[in-house]
């Protein structure tokens, strides 16, 4: 096990124990009862292909400290760009000021956190050169113009992420956590008769540069194009309430809108959450159980450690459809007496933790697809998504829908296009009235947002069948 | 600090002409702001930001990438620098990417936009606390409160730009904001939210905090009993605070890179009738403390006030140097600033009293649009209106439409602009659109 002092991280920030320990020291120095730092170091590089040029490419380095220091469930909090001592230790007295007294830390020694290691890749972005990353960017685009004759532009997008996180706490853990993310979006605009459309894919995941193989960009480029040429023949569906079917994979939208958000703990333990009343009651059938899971190999949400130094972990939020669990940050485990559940993350060393979902998705269920579509006799299926909202007190979430299809006479009929749908959380739960045994996650690039911070997440669904109760936004 | 950011960056610009670029613009920023969060009778946070950082744009034997750090210690830019000037020639050339013509940098406005206030500097932590404290009493006097937060915020940025073929400009102001939120216990599990928050470049532009609080509160409350009402098609009033979501998203469409992408359903369409007469909308750069003033857009290129729409007739697009060149146009300016809308006669309420049948939307919730065909669908909240009266508040519903019909049913336009946003929207009247809901 590695001390701080001989950690390649604590080298890479420049700070030893003794720093460490000082700034813990300063920031505890008005009465806080909890302090974390969290030193971040992040390395970006995107391209972007238009025109068959590289029109854009751009690097990035961000790096600093955010301190944290609370006291119930108030909190201070300052960063500094700058990683020398004095500047670290000025950011803590100002985040110290929270509290209004005086306290001794007592000086400690730091232990490592062990962590397993969920993305571990052959090579760290940082080592990857920019001559590697454009035959990538270059053949996706080819491959996409070569599917369609139709197709008059292409475009295709990268993005790669090589983040260091070194959290130190003033219970005297320190965790550190190297997060690879590599993102590649293709887009596509064809022209058939005179009338375009447009639409994309993108795959985002926690990989390094052999993940992407000629196999695995084609498959994003395929979807970018299929989602494109289904347009032509898309309308508008009907307007009103009926039965939704969510295809499996991205539609995990609707759980990530209609339940994530109103378990995290914080709009719970403030009580402006819809599911602030309603812990260990039945919210859903038997066959429904829904997880928020940080442990899922190399996925976009997955997290070896949280951004408040806890062991990330797989929480159950619904089981066999009684409502479980909240998702906690150290603020909201404290204030409700369990366990952190590994949930506390933030967009970077400017923001304050808060609980946030990582993979959620819902497990398998007894029907087949088949099945749920044979049972509509008229309604739709949802199929891609762009974005969705919710309020998390109303329970009101909506998730848009770019490409679907009508299902008439149990049969899938007509393609549609651009709906959006609105319903209400503890509503559409209890009208999951069919679930498939075809749950799988959707690798598209989401990021959740939240008071102004975003962060990466990923979601999955089987097939599953909403009666109706939902409002599809079409025209009539 | 102005010297000391003008300085950083042409440094920046020297050490790139030194790697090898043949032309660089660089941009140092330095932001200050503290936030304070009040709930339910405690301080619940307090957060402290002072960040600096560096952007460089690089031309490079016809190449060209983009840059940007928050690394400042000058050994560290230097490396920095050079690393981007190397990677930057490994990129394919484009004959498109050019430095912005030094030419669109003269005749500069110097106009006082008044972006500065020095109340807003000089904040003291005491005034901002006895808001949050009063707000925070408006908040709870309705025993239906569940839970209320005030915010504060506060601050002030500058921003250094030079480039390499002689532009050298400085840019600052301050911001100031406060607002409410509150969330009311309705039935078993409801929990109604509503909120209002206000911010200006002065103190003296915003409403006293007092009066927002009441606003966020009372915007809760309508909010109590809302139901989901019958698809049907009906009139549309948009609220002034809501008209942004609409307009930007058309907005995106007038950029020259939607159009050169084909991805803009009003290619074409310029000198056209893409709106009802009613909507003539002007970009005013140089409006006295509006939230998007400026003497120079992101390129450098000098502002002026420009007709975006006279009368429902199509005016400009929103060209920058790089899609410019592709499209063999000039440019005119990459992106918006303050749009201001021709007023009509009346405010919401009185536009309000002239509708027999349909909905006040007064948010947005969720939705899309599609920027190449102009389709969109929308999730909303507001209240029925039935016979120029406002009616229950309604939730769960959604619009659903085309961009180009839409504009062309705009049926009246308030004298009443959001004035705490740079898309000073007033209220917007729709004929004919489709809402879904029950």
């Amino acid at each position: 096990m590695h001390t701080l002092e001989t950690h390649p991280f604590a080298a890479l920030f420049g700070i030893d124990e003794s720093v460490a320990a000082q700034a813990l020291s300063e920031a505890m120095c008005r009465g806080a009862e909890f302090v974390d730092l969290y030193f971040q170091y992040v390395r970006t590089a995107s391209l972007s292909l238009e025109d068959g040029i590289i029109s854009s490419a751009n690097t990035g380095i961000d790096q600093g400290v955010g301190i944290r220091a609370v006291i119930g469930d108030q909190v201070g909090y300052a960063f500094s760009e700058s990683l020398e001592a004095d500047a670290i230790y000025k950011a803590a007295r100002t985040a110290a000021a929270i509290a209004e007294g005086t306290k001794n830390m007592p000086p400690q020694n730091l232990q490592g956190r062990e962590t397993d290691n969920y993305y571990a890749i052959d090579r760290d972005w940082d080592e990857v050169n920019i001559t590697e990353r454009l035959p990538l960017v270059q053949s996706a685009e080819a491959m996409t113009r070569a599917m369609d004759p139709s197709i008059e532009k292409a475009s295709v997008g990268w993005m790669d992420r090589d983040e260091r996180v070194l959290i130190v706490t003033s219970d005297g853990v320190f965790s550190m956590d190297r997060r690879p993310m590599a993102t590649l979006y293709c887009s596509v605009t064809a022209n058939k008769n005179g009338v375009r459309q447009s639409n994309g894919a993108s795959v985002s995941r926690r990989e390094g540069i052999d993940y992407f193989t000629e196999e695995n960009i084609r498959e994003v480029c395929q979807k970018a194009v299929d989602r494109t040429m289904i347009l032509f023949e898309a309308q508008r569906p009907p307007a009103g309430e009926m039965p939704v079917v969510l295809a499996s994979g991205a539609s995990g939208i609707l759980l990530h809108e209609a339940i994530g958000h109103g378990l995290e703990a914080d709009f719970n333990r403030k009580g402006t959450s819809i599911y602030a009343t309603m812990m260990n009651e039945k919210v859903a059938p038997d066959f429904v159980t829904i997880v928020d899971d940080g442990l899922q190999e190399n996925d976009r949400g997955a997290l070896n450690v949280d951004d408040e130094g806890q062991a990330t972990a797989c929480t159950t939020l619904i089981e066999n459809g009684v409502l479980k669990s909240y998702l906690h940050d150290r603020i909201s485990a404290k204030h409700y007496g369990v366990s952190p559940t590994g949930s506390g993350r933030r967009e970077s060393f400017r923001h304050v933790p808060m609980p946030r979902m990582r993979s959620t998705y819902m497990l398998d269920g007894p029907h087949s697809r088949d099945e749920i579509i044979r049972a509509v006799d008229y309604g739709i299926i949802a199929d891609t998504f762009t974005n969705g909202q919710v309020q998390i007190g109303a329970g009101d979430f909506t998730f848009y829908i770019k490409n679907g299809w009508l299902i008439e006479g149990g049969k899938i009929t007509a393609p549609i296009k651009d709906v959006n749908i609105i319903g209400n959380g503890p509503e559409a739960l209890k009208n999951v009235v069919m679930a498939a045994g075809d749950a799988v996650l959707d690798d598209g690039s989401w990021t959740c947002g939240k008071n102004g911070q975003g962060v990466p997440v990923s979601m999955g669904v089987p097939t599953m069948l909403v009666e109706k109760s939902m409002t599809v936004g079409g025209v009539n | 600090m102005e010297r000391e950011l003008l300085q950083q960056a042409e440094q920046a610009i020297e050490q790139a002409r030194r790697a090898g670029a043949n032309d660089a613009i660089a941009r140092v920023r330095d932001e200050n702001s503290t936030e304070y969060t009040y709930r339910d009778g405690n301080i619940e946070q307090v957060q402290q930001s002072a960040t600096r950082g560096l952007s460089i744009q690089l031309y490079v034997n016809g190449r060209y990438s983009t840059h940007q750090t928050s690394d400042l210690r000058a050994a560290s830019v230097a490396r920095f620098v050079e690393d981007a000037v190397a990677l930057t020639q490994h990129l394919s050339e484009d004959p498109h990417r050019v430095i912005p013509d030094a030419a669109l940098y003269e005749d500069r406005p110097d106009t006082d936009l008044q972006s500065d206030d020095a109340v807003v500097r000089d904040l003291p932590r005491e005034a901002c606390i006895d808001w949050l404290k009063k707000m925070d009493a408006i908040t709870h006097i309705d025993d239906r409160v569940v839970s209320a937060t005030s915010g504060a915020y506060y601050g002030w940025n500058t921003s250094a730009r030079v480039s390499s073929n002689g532009f050298s400009g400085i840019q600052s102001g301050t911001s100031i904001g406060y607002g409410a939120s509150v969330t009311l216990k309705e039935g078993e599990h409801g929990r109604p939210e509503d909120h209002r928050y206000v911010r200006a470049h002065h103190l003296s532009d915003l409403p006293d905090p007092e009066t927002v609080a009441r606003e966020g509160l009372d915007r809760a409350i309508s909010r109590l009993g809302s139901e989901k009402a019958p698809s049907e098609r009906a009139t549309m009033v948009v609220d002034p605070e809501a008209g942004g979501r609409l307009i930007g998203a058309i907005w995106g469409a007038l950029q020259a890179r939607s159009i050169q992408q084909n991805r803009s359903f009003l290619a074409d369409k310029k000198d056209a009738q893409i709106a009802s007469s009613l909507l003539t909308v002007t970009d005013d750069p140089l409006m006295v403390r509006g939230l998007a003033s400026r003497h120079y857009d992101g390129e450098g290129i000098s502002t002026k006030h420009r007709c975006v729409v006279d009368q429902g007739v199509l005016q400009m697009y929103y060209v920058d140097t790089y899609y410019g060149r592709k499209l063999g146009w000039e440019p005119t300016t990459g992106m918006s600033s303050n749009l201001v809308f021709a007023p009509g006669e009346k405010d919401l309420n009185g536009l309000v009293s002239g509708i027999k049948d349909g909905f006040h939307v007064t948010s947005w919730l969720g939705g899309n649009a599609d920027t190449t065909t102009g389709d969109f669908s929308y999730g909303f909240r507001g209240f029925r209106i039935a016979n120029g009266q406002k009616t229950g508040a309604v939730s769960e519903m959604n619009i659903a439409g085309n961009f180009l019909d839409l504009l062309q049913n705009l049926v009246a336009v308030g004298n009443d602009p959001n004035v705490y946003s740079s898309m000073q929207t007033p209220t917007l009247v729709f004929d004919n659109v489709a809402f879904s809901g029950k």
